[in-house]
């Protein structure tokens, strides 16, 4: 899982998460409703998404974001922690953070994401979030043993990007 | 003169006699009685157990669904792609039970079907969570163990608990070219089979028939093997501590039904002999003034 992590640090280092929040072409309207993706969104706890259709799922892949839509090339996405758009048809569009994990679009137009931890992005409260990223960082910069500190900076990484998608 | 000399002494003799037998009765009937208690107190803790266990067993079983839920999605990939598992090669057998017992079956099943599959692949290495298959197998097959966890399956498993297992295994720095998990598949409520569900290996995935047909970066798929490992053992270990529980609830049910026929024995039983000891003892009233009045 270390590969995991380290790949994800520096997607974020190249990416800046700011780019999560620019105003992206809509492909979903491009390409009309009729046609859908049928998405599974997995934790280990809860199934938020069984098997619903969907227009458009938009995920923070490894190799960059990507919006997913009806007929996408069979792909498998590593996921870091980051912010998870799905755009429903009608019911507009619903935003998870992810806490990283795996997406794989089947070559039937079917998405599977399977991920540690989500919850909606609502649920977050900034002071909680601003609080947290002050003790990951005061644990980094401080004296204790390397795995906290490797832990210490697992944590504001993934708090940064979470700080980020907030504002 | 005779009869009358003689009637004394014969009831001497009737009274030597009974009187052993009585205070065998009086022994009988508080063994039983105490047995009727044992018994009484032994229903009591089948039966809270089986309280306990259904109370468990809806969370358990709601657990068990979406991890099943999550295990598929995970697998659905692999299905599509066909992975098979390779033929030959190091296998690794990952036998997920829990450390306690009083459920029944269900862990010597998963003994026996590991049993099975070491008899085809005798060479494999083991893993096995849960004390009660570490007892079982380690008295037959000792040398295929190279790890064991305990604590497993105490209460609800969580993917913390299914990922430090998953890490625990690819720290072995053995490369399995199989990995089979072996767990106790929840067909209904009350019936129970041992499953197996493949982990696959970097080869196997990529000798699948389907799955050029997928876009991925090459380094991703070690992650992929590795997500995938700690989402099947976290969907195996769900499912086998959810027929636990069912197993358990079924157990205790049967001890409690078992207990309460015991004492319904034991109560008949317990109801003759005080009658016994009464007829026996009015007998030996109506005896004495009938020989009184004689005198």
């Amino acid at each position: 899982m270390n590969s995991f992590r380290a790949a994800s640090r520096i997607a974020l280092r190249t990416k800046p998460t700011r780019a999560l929040l620019a105003p992206r072409r809509n492909y979903a309207e491009a390409a009309g409703p009729a046609d859908k993706i049928r998405l599974s969104l997995t934790l280990p706890h809860q199934s938020i998404y069984k098997a619903s259709d969907v227009i458009q799922v938009n995920i923070p892949a490894e190799s960059g974001d990507m919006g997913i839509l009806a007929n996408h090339v069979p792909s498998i996405e590593q996921l870091r922690p980051g912010v998870i758009d799905i755009i429903e048809e009608g019911a507009g569009s619903k935003q998870f953070f992810l806490s990283g994990g795996f997406a794989v679009v089947q070559p039937d137009s079917q998405l599977s994401i399977n991920a540690v931890e989500a919850f909606p992005l609502e649920d977050f409260s900034p002071e909680a979030v601003r609080a947290q990223l002050a003790e990951a960082q005061r644990i980094a910069s401080g004296s204790g043993s390397e795995q906290d500190i490797a832990e210490a900076k697992v944590e504001i990484e993934v708090l940064e990007t979470l700080q980020a998608a907030l504002k | 003169m005779l009869s009358r000399a003689a009637r004394p002494a014969l009831q001497r003799v009737a009274a030597a006699s009974i009187r052993p037998a009585q205070s065998n009765n009086y022994a009988t009937l508080r063994e039983i009685e105490g047995r009727l208690k044992s018994i009484k107190n032994i229903e009591k803790i089948t039966n809270t157990m089986k309280i306990v266990a259904s109370t468990k067993l809806a969370r358990a079983q709601r657990a068990m669904s979406e991890s099943r839920t999550y295990g598929q999605t995970s697998n659905t990939v692999f299905d599509k792609a066909e992975t098979k598992p390779q033929e030959g090669g190091k296998t690794l057998i990952i036998a997920s039970s829990s450390d306690k017992g009083l459920c029944g079956g269900i862990h010597s099943q998963i003994t026996k079907a590991v049993r099975r599959k070491l008899l085809e692949t005798p060479d494999a290495d083991l893993v096995i969570l849960g004390e009660k298959c570490k007892a079982q197998l380690g008295r037959s097959s000792a040398k295929n163990i190279v790890m064991n966890f305990a604590n497993v399956g105490k209460d609800i498993p969580t993917f913390a608990e299914a990922q430090t297992i998953a890490d625990q295994i690819f720290q072995l720095e053995k490369d399995y070219d199989n990995i089979e998990i072996i767990y106790n598949n929840f067909k209904s409520a009350i019936s129970y089979e041992p499953g197996s569900a493949y982990a696959f290996s970097e080869e196997a995935i990529k000798n699948s028939a389907n799955f050029t047909a997928f876009e991925i970066e090459d380094e991703q798929l070690a992650n992929l093997r590795e997500y995938a490992l700690a989402n099947t053992i976290f969907w195996a270990l769900s499912e086998g501590h959810a027929c636990e529980i069912s197993a358990r609830r079924n157990a205790m049910d049967n001890a409690s039904k078992n207990a309460g026929d015991m004492i319904n024995r034991f109560q008949i039983l317990f109801n003759r002999t005080r009658q016994a000891v009464i007829t026996g003892e009015l007998v030996e009233i109506i005896t004495g003034a009938a020989a009184s009045e004689d005198s």
